[in-house]
């Protein structure tokens, strides 16, 4: 027999099939648990973020309260904590630590979150922010969307910030106790070219603000105007 | 009768060396650290100490040891969990706490030292008991530039142990105490479970030296329940670990995913590595971090080469693999996982120990770099994250 000059310990026959047993249950265990893993049993933020890998942005479980008319700062405001306080405590996912040009957003996408009483009507939404470019590269577009509906595509360019006006439609409120909104940028900068895209950078948010819309409200950004995209809302 | 006395003599002086030499390399190790530490840190205390030894990945560990693995989603709304760290060194950390009531942190320090003086013991063996060499080991291990790494609470003092373990069960052909030391290695590191590879090379080996045909290899294998089991239990502490996880992230792979929130990327190796020598210094002329993290890396699979070279299969498969895998994802850490790569460290000090003059300034340079380098550690320098 060709591996006959391989010798076999002096193992009795109980501990021969001693050993097949176990051999058995490694194999089989190994493979189960394999089994297990190719199949995680995840909450979908975590499927999204981790193994999809759909999102950079990790869904949190924050709202931060609101009240209609106010406008919330996303600057480093030195001393006044409360005041940054309220900032963070509607940032979700997807932004740094504020600072004297904004709040940067980081990664293919940001959420913010607030807690809104029940509104009869439309809400006019004005966010002011900068766009974060790197030549070529002169505009960032900016797809907002609403408890999941896409309501306004922006285009920014330049270095300073602008204000974005746009109405969030009392359909996609309906219902919601909160007001979740979504930025994505399709034109994100990667730090380097072998960098993750979580460290990616597109704006910079400057300031919120929710009003109840007038009847009038149209999608407008100003100073200077870029072109916007249709709102599915509108 | 007198030969009998000197052998006996011999021998007892051959083990109190074997026992003294790494002493004495912890004792100048903690002296040559503390020395830097001095230079780096206004305060002298031991609190200081500790921390300024205890950085990067050292928190996490602490942190594993102290609280244990999160669950989804992870408090603090943090993205990162730490199941990227794998749990046997801070369970053994946890498991001795319990007995030594001390700060974590020191416990870690302390058993750390102790498994390098330990790995230095198994190293005896695996040196062909080349005393010159065994010494340069030592003082590598233990007061060389990399000692924080086996000094501190990082996976690296239990995973050098383990992986010395293995290799010297797989040199007595004790294969299923290799599987035992394996299974518990592939709980330390993620790259711990490729040594499985070396296990089965040493076989085949083995089967083959002594007149077994290629072909009838996997056959003997079947044919050996206790080959089967060294085998099969190799990767047991990963499937642990794994089954951990999905009970309770829900993710047997969380280690892996984990790594998104990390910020690490998978791409190219060659494309990281080129990027890395490119980065040329801005001024002066000492490499910058990732240059050094790119020598290290090419340092680490030249060494492989020459395992290969001289026939050692199993362990030049296990440390191209060790490196390699993390080069999937860029050069982080890659100083780290290279010294870390028991084959290879005991490689570059047989050849450094094989010429007189090499093995005296390696004897005096490993100590002097001790010193630099601690400051680097401690100054947070990239290359040695």
């Amino acid at each position: 027999m060709p591996w006959s000059s391989f010798p076999m310990p002096p193992y009795g026959r109980a501990a021969f099939v001693g050993f097949y047993a176990l051999a058995t249950l490694l194999a089989g265990s190994e493979v189960a648990i394999l089994g297990l893993a190719l199949n995680p049993q995840v909450h979908p933020d975590y499927r999204a973020f981790y193994i999809d890998e759909t999102t950079t942005c990790l869904n949190r479980d924050r709202i931060g309260s609101y009240s209609l008319g106010e406008t919330i700062s996303f600057l480093h405001l030195g001393k006044q904590r409360e005041r940054m306080k309220r900032a963070d405590s509607m940032k979700v996912c997807g932004w740094t630590g504020p600072t004297g040009d904004g709040t940067h957003s980081l990664g293919e996408a940001s959420r913010l979150r607030v807690k809104i009483p029940e509104i009869p009507g439309d809400l006019t939404a004005t966010l002011e922010m900068a766009p974060m470019l790197r030549p070529p590269q002169i505009t960032q577009r900016v797809i907002i969307s609403v408890n999941g509906v896409r309501v306004h595509e922006t285009t920014l360019s330049g270095e300073a910030p602008q204000k974005v006006s746009f109405v969030v439609p009392q359909a996609v409120l309906a219902g919601a106790e909160a007001l979740d909104m979504a930025f994505d940028y399709p034109d994100s900068i990667r730090q380097t070219p072998v960098a993750s895209n979580i460290y990616d950078r597109a704006i910079k948010l400057v300031s919120f603000r929710l009003d109840v819309a007038d009847g009038g409200a149209t999608d407008r950004t100003s100073a200077p105007q870029t072109p916007t995209g249709p709102a599915p809302g509108d | 009768m007198l030969d009998d006395v000197a052998r006996e003599n011999t021998g007892r002086s051959t083990a109190l060396a074997i026992a003294v030499v790494p002493l004495f390399f912890v004792i100048s190790g903690i002296v040559i650290r503390y020395a830097a530490f001095t230079v780096v840190w206004p305060d002298h205390s031991l609190q200081p100490y500790i921390q300024s030894l205890c950085r990067w990945d050292c928190s996490w560990y602490v942190g594993i040891s102290e609280k244990g693995y999160e669950g989804f989603p992870i408090p603090g709304e943090s993205n990162v969990g730490r199941w990227g760290f794998f749990p046997l060194y801070p369970m053994l950390v946890a498991g001795l706490r319990a007995v030594f009531p001390f700060p974590t942190a020191i416990v870690a320090i302390a058993t750390s030292i102790a498994l390098s003086y330990a790995s230095c013991l198994v190293s005896w063996q695996l040196l062909d008991r080349n005393m010159r060499a065994y010494i340069l080991y030592c003082a590598f291990l233990l007061s060389g530039p990399f000692s924080f790494y086996f000094t501190t609470f990082l996976s690296e003092p239990l995973f050098v142990l383990l992986t010395s373990c293995v290799f010297l069960a797989l040199k007595r052909s004790s294969y299923l105490a290799a599987g035992v030391f394996s299974a518990l290695l592939s709980a330390t590191r993620l790259v711990g479970v490729f040594v499985v590879f070396a296990t089965v090379i040493q076989m085949f080996q083995e089967h083959r030296k002594r007149g077994g045909p290629v072909l009838s290899f996997p056959r003997l294998v079947l044919s050996r329940p206790d080959l089967l089991v060294a085998i099969l239990i190799s990767p047991a502490g990963l499937f642990a670990y794994m089954l951990y996880l999905h009970l309770t992230v829900g993710d047997g792979f969380a280690f892996v995913h984990v790594q998104r929130a990390f910020g690490r990327a998978t791409g190219n190796p060659l494309q990281f590595l080129w990027d890395a020598f490119s980065a040329t210094p801005a001024t002066g002329w000492l490499p910058t971090s990732p240059q050094w993290s790119a020598f290290a890396c090419v340092a680490g699979l030249a060494l492989s080469a020459v395992l290969a070279f001289r026939r050692q299969y199993g362990a030049a498969l296990f440390c191209t693999l060790g490196i390699v895998l993390p080069l999937l994802t860029n050069l982080a850490s890659m100083v780290r996982y290279v010294v870390g790569l028991a084959p290879l460290v005991l490689l570059a000090m047989t050849l450094l120990a094989a010429h007189r003059a090499t093995f005296y300034a390696a004897l005096v340079l490993l100590p002097a770099t001790c010193y630099f380098t601690m400051i680097a550690w401690m100054r947070g320098y990239l290359a040695l994250v």
